[in-house]
This record gives C-alpha cells, sequence and structure tokens, in this order.
C-alpha cells in the first residue's frame, strides 16, 4: 500500500545517518568495555563515589550500586544516561523531522496531495522513527552480548535486553511525542523543543524527587522515573515501561488525529 | 445519466485565521475534456483554490467535487484520479530523478512504466543525478512527469511552465491538448493571458479571492485589450484613431500615437495609418492589470 512507501523513504533517507549513528555507539560501548577490567573490583572507587554528595548520587544513579561490578558499571556508564540521552536525541530528532521538518521544507504538500490519508501518513512517519530507534538499541545490545564475555561484565541476558527495551521505549515516547507537536502546529523548532524539555524535565524530576520533596508528586510525570534507573543491577520494572509504552502509542494516535484536522503550511 | 463533470464547487470559500479572505464563493464548474485556464495575479486565491480541491487545507464554507468525489469525505478518492503540480514544486533533494519517480510511483500504489518512460523521453529528463543538483527547468519535467505518469483523470497544475524553457512549454502545451482530447481534463493555473490563451478552452479570471469572468479563450482575446504604438515619418491628425469602435487615445505627440484597443479594433487602426507614412507599429497584448480593469469595467458598465 501507499503509506508503506512512506516507511521506507523515511528509512531510506536515514541509511547514512543510521551507520554513524551506530558505528558510534558500539565504538563508545566498546571503549567502556575495554576499560572495565582495570576498574573491576577496586574498592577505592567504590569508597570514593561514597564520598559525593547525596544530590549527586541520585541524579548520576550512583546510589545503592557498585560501579566496580559488570552491571553497576555499565548502568552508572551507559544505561542511567548516556544510552538514553543519546537515544533520545536520535528519535527527536526523526520524530521532528519526519513532519514538521517536511512541512517546513514544503515537501509534504506533494506527499499529501498523493492519495495517502493523513491518520496513514502519520503512523507510517510513525513506523520509521520507531525504526531507526530499534536498529540503533538492536546495535548497542548486540555490542553489550558481544564485549560481555570477552571483558567479563557478567551480564544477565534477560536484564539486559529488557533495560534495552527500556530505553528504546523513552525513546519510542519522545519520538512520537516529537511528531504530535508537528502534527498540531507546524514547524520544526517547536516539535524540537518540546520533548527535549520534557524528557530534561523528566530526568531531573526523576534524579531529584527523592531529595527534593516538593518535586515528589510530580514523579508520574517522569518518563525516567516510569523506567526506572539501574535495571542491570535492580532489574528492570516492566510495568513502568509497559505505561511508557502506552504513553508513546497515544502520542502517535493523538499525531494522526491533530494532522488531519489542520491546514496544512504551505511555502 | 450526465457525465459528472471534472471539477465542481458551489460557495468555496477561504478564510485565514489571520483573517485575509483568500477566497470568497467560487462557484465553478469545469467540464471534462477541456483544458480551464485558472488567471489572476501573484496572491488572487489560484493556489488557495487548488489546495482546497486537493484537501491540503480545508474550505471555511462551501465544498468542492471532483468526478463527483466530496474534496472533504471523498478527499483520498478523489485524489486517485488526479495529477498534481505544485506551484512551489519540492521534491527530495538527496534522491536521484529516477528515485523519486519510483517512489511517489509506489506511493500511489502503482502507475503505468510505459507511459512513464515515454513522458521522460519526451521531456529528457535528467534522471541519473541528484535532484539537488538539478536545475528549476529539469525538477519542473520531473514534477510534470509524477503529475500524469499514472494516467489521471483530472490534472491540476499550478504554474506549471514556471522555470521551462520554450521548447519544453511547448511540449508541456501539447501535453496538456491531447489529455484533453483523450476526454481528460486539465485544470491549470497562470499568470499570464498568453500562457493560457495558448493552452487553454475556457479561462476563469480570479482577483482578490474572487472569481470575475468566466470566458471562452476566443471571446476574451476578443474583449482583451492591446497596446498600440504607431510613429509615423511627420506629425498627424490622431482624431480618425479615436474613431474606431473601441479604441481609446493614450497620447498623441506629433508623429507618436499610442493606443489601446481591442482586437477588432486592429483592422481600422491599420487602415487609417496606411494613409501615412509608418516608421514602426508595434501592438502588444496589455498586461494582466489592464485586462482586469477592462474586466472591471465592463461589469460596472452591465451595473
Amino acid at each position: 500500500m501507499g503509506a508503506a512507501e512512506l516507511v521506507r523513504r523515511g528509512l531510506g533517507d536515514r541509511t547514512r545517518a543510521l551507520i554513524g549513528w551506530s558505528v558510534g555507539i558500539a565504538a563508545y560501548i566498546a571503549l567502556l568495555a575495554a576499560t572495565f577490567p582495570s576498574l573491576e573490583g577496586s574498592d577505592e572507587l567504590d569508597e570514593l563515589i561514597e564520598d559525593y554528595p547525596q544530590a549527586l548520587k541520585e541524579l548520576f544513579g550512583l546510589s545503592d550500586i557498585s560501579l566496580t561490578t559488570g552491571p553497576g558499571y555499565m548502568d552508572t556508564e551507559l544505561f542511567n544516561l548516556m544510552l538514553p540521552l543519546l537515544v533520545l536525541v536520535l528519535a527527536i530528532g526523526a520524530g521532528s523531522r519526519t513532519l514538521a521538518g517536511e512541512e517546513d521544507a514544503g515537501r509534504l504538500e506533494l506527499l499529501l496531495a498523493y492519495p495517502v490519508r493523513r491518520r496513514s501518513a502519520v503512523p507510517a512517519k510513525g513506523i520509521a522513527v520507531g525504526l531507526e530507534i530499534a536498529i540503533v538499541s538492536a546495535v548497542a545490545f548486540l555490542a553489550l552480548a558481544a564485549f560481555d564475555p570477552l571483558v567479563g561484565l557478567d551480564l544477565d541476558g534477560g536484564r539486559l535486553a529488557g533495560a534495552m527495551l527500556g530505553v528504546a521505549v523513552l525513546g519510542l515516547l519522545h519520538g512520537w511525542l516529537a511528531l504530535a507537536v508537528g502534527a498540531a502546529r507546524p514547524g520544526r523548532a517547536r516539535a524540537l523543543a518540546v520533548p527535549a524539555g520534557f524528557a530534561v524535565a523528566g530526568y531531573l524530576v526523576n534524579g531529584l524527587q527523592e531529595l527534593v520533596s516538593w518535586l515528589e508528586p510530580f514523579r508520574f510525570l517522569s518518563s525516567f522515573w516510569w523506567v526506572g534507573q539501574s535495571p542491570l543491577s535492580t532489574g528492570v520494572k516492566y510495568d513502568g515501561v509497559l505505561v511508557v509504552g502506552v504513553a508513546a502509542a497515544v502520542a502517535l494516535f493523538a499525531a494522526a488525529l491533530l494532522l488531519e484536522r489542520r491546514d496544512l503550511q504551505v511555502p | 445519466m450526465a457525465e459528472p463533470p471534472a471539477i465542481e464547487t458551489r460557495g468555496l470559500s477561504k478564510t485565514y485565521p489571520n483573517g485575509v479572505r483568500a477566497l470568497v464563493d467560487l462557484d465553478l464548474r469545469v467540464e471534462r475534456g477541456e483544458v480551464f485556464g485558472y488567471l489572476g495575479p501573484n496572491g488572487a486565491g489560484k493556489s488557495t483554490t487548488i489546495r482546497l480541491l486537493l484537501d491540503l487545507i480545508r474550505p471555511t464554507a462551501g465544498a468542492a467535487a471532483i468526478l463527483d468525489f466530496d474534496t472533504r469525505a471523498d478527499s483520498t478518492a478523489a485524489r486517485r484520479h488526479v495529477g498534481y503540480l505544485p506551484g512551489d514544486l519540492r521534491l527530495n533533494d538527496r534522491l536521484t530523478g529516477q528515485e523519486q519517480l519510483d517512489s511517489l510511483a509506489r506511493l500511489r500504489g502503482g502507475a503505468d512504466a510505459d507511459l512513464r518512460e515515454r513522458l521522460v523521453r519526451r521531456f529528457d529528463c535528467v534522471l541519473d543525478r541528484p535532484i539537488r543538483e538539478l536545475s528549476k527547468g529539469n525538477r519542473q519535467k520531473l514534477g510534470i512527469v509524477q503529475a500524469v505518469m499514472h494516467r489521471p483523470e483530472v490534472l491540476i497544475l499550478d504554474e506549471p511552465t514556471g522555470g521551462l524553457d520554450p521548447i519544453n512549454q511547448s511540449e508541456f502545451r501539447s501535453l496538456a491538448r491531447e489529455t484533453a482530447g483523450e476526454g481528460r481534463t486539465v485544470f491549470l493555473s497562470s499568470h499570464s493571458l498568453e500562457e493560457v490563451q495558448r493552452v487553454a478552452d475556457r479561462v476563469g479570471i480570479i482577483r482578490s479571492g474572487r472569481l470575475i469572468d468566466v470566458d471562452s479563450v476566443e471571446s476574451l482575446r476578443e474583449r482583451s485589450l492591446r497596446r498600440v504604438t504607431i510613429r509615423f515619418a511627420e506629425p498627424v491628425d490622431p482624431t480618425p484613431f479615436a474613431a474606431v469602435e473601441g479604441v481609446r487615445l493614450q497620447s498623441a505627440d506629433g508623429a507618436l500615437l499610442r493606443l489601446s484597443a481591442p482586437e477588432p479594433a486592429m483592422d481600422g487602426i491599420v487602415k487609417a495609418a496606411a494613409r501615412h507614412r509608418v516608421v514602426d507599429f508595434v501592438s502588444e497584448p496589455a498586461d494582466l492589470e489592464e485586462i482586469f480593469l477592462e474586466l472591471y469595467r465592463e461589469n460596472d458598465g452591465r451595473g
């Protein structure tokens, strides 16, 4: 069907970018893995972190986990900040580019003049964004699975898959939120800024809510709180991952409805 | 049962949120098998009309149908029968012409490969280079091919000849004539009366969002004014020229005479001029704005 072409085109236009992202993330993971043996079992590092201010430890997910074990190391160095950050940058970029960016560039006019329903075009673009996230997440998963036996990270396979799923779902929510913002009103800047702001706020609320009491009621609004920190050390919160996944689906559904009802912006 | 018209609008209106009335109460009927020229200056509402027909923007009042498919309720069905060339064509710059046409054909769910091949050869399209390296004319040719390559019943083209060289313009015109000859319909917008006259059967004239006239090209040509400038060898008396039916004397400066005149008056002017020694004789079509003013005068005259 016609809309499938939008998925194909969406990914096709991003081939080179995706190769770049994959290589970059795999290289970063390789670097982390290569550094791990020199830290493994080093009590001094754990003691050093023990002395960090509690606020810093909360924010960066350093409390109650040991940096010198494989799971603790990868949690702090990868899953608690770096990997979600990278995947979110990719997802928000993709979600804002594929609709708002195309509209800004004036390319949406011709496509929507074809016999394609807007409410199929939006999910098709959403799927393309989802596939970008899936590809990069799969590369990260495979890189970790490959390096684990080489340097003795001792990761639990199930937890690793779940942790990757959590990151991917975070990406999906913010990417589809970017799509929805672009569907509601034209303009890529807003489609970038709203989900990026939502992500930063969500991250800070989750990191600080245990220390700053007035933030605590807002933790339900933080997608990071739902997914949880340190999944390799403490286990994956699958119910939270599901909640974020449902929120992402709602965002995509809203995007389809929002684009359906408005005038297209033309150059 | 009579065949439905290619395009029909009833009271179609578009007022933008900022209060601009881009289109006011448009009643238009374009029959199948005709080339209809939609003529108006920039910003008159031509593109607004076209975008309403394609459901890219939504009317604030009224309705439109393409081949009896309502452009709101049955918009996908309507668009299945339409080939569209946007006025400001933006293609995917990274793709080659070939990839772009392939992609658009798949998006439509198929196109006639033979027809496409013939069109590509006819317009001498550049297919193997990325679109960002192509000139405006070469992009426009791809735009025309993508609009026609599935044999649409209704072709909607917004300023189609922009950027085309004269050879391709003429190729485009014969394509439009052939399309109408096959019983299909061409709706094209333009700001150039000359261009529309060369290809269209009927012309609708729009100005400030209002359709002010629909007429056959033939009678529009008769009504539209020429600007005539005659230079004589010696000073002449302008009275015999002004006496010709329909002629308005713009200026008479000794040997130089400026007139505005409709086509039927040309014979009288030439004969009056022939009594003197003529150095130069220029007759050029009045620009669109003058034609509009003339049409307004006529409409006012009728009350």
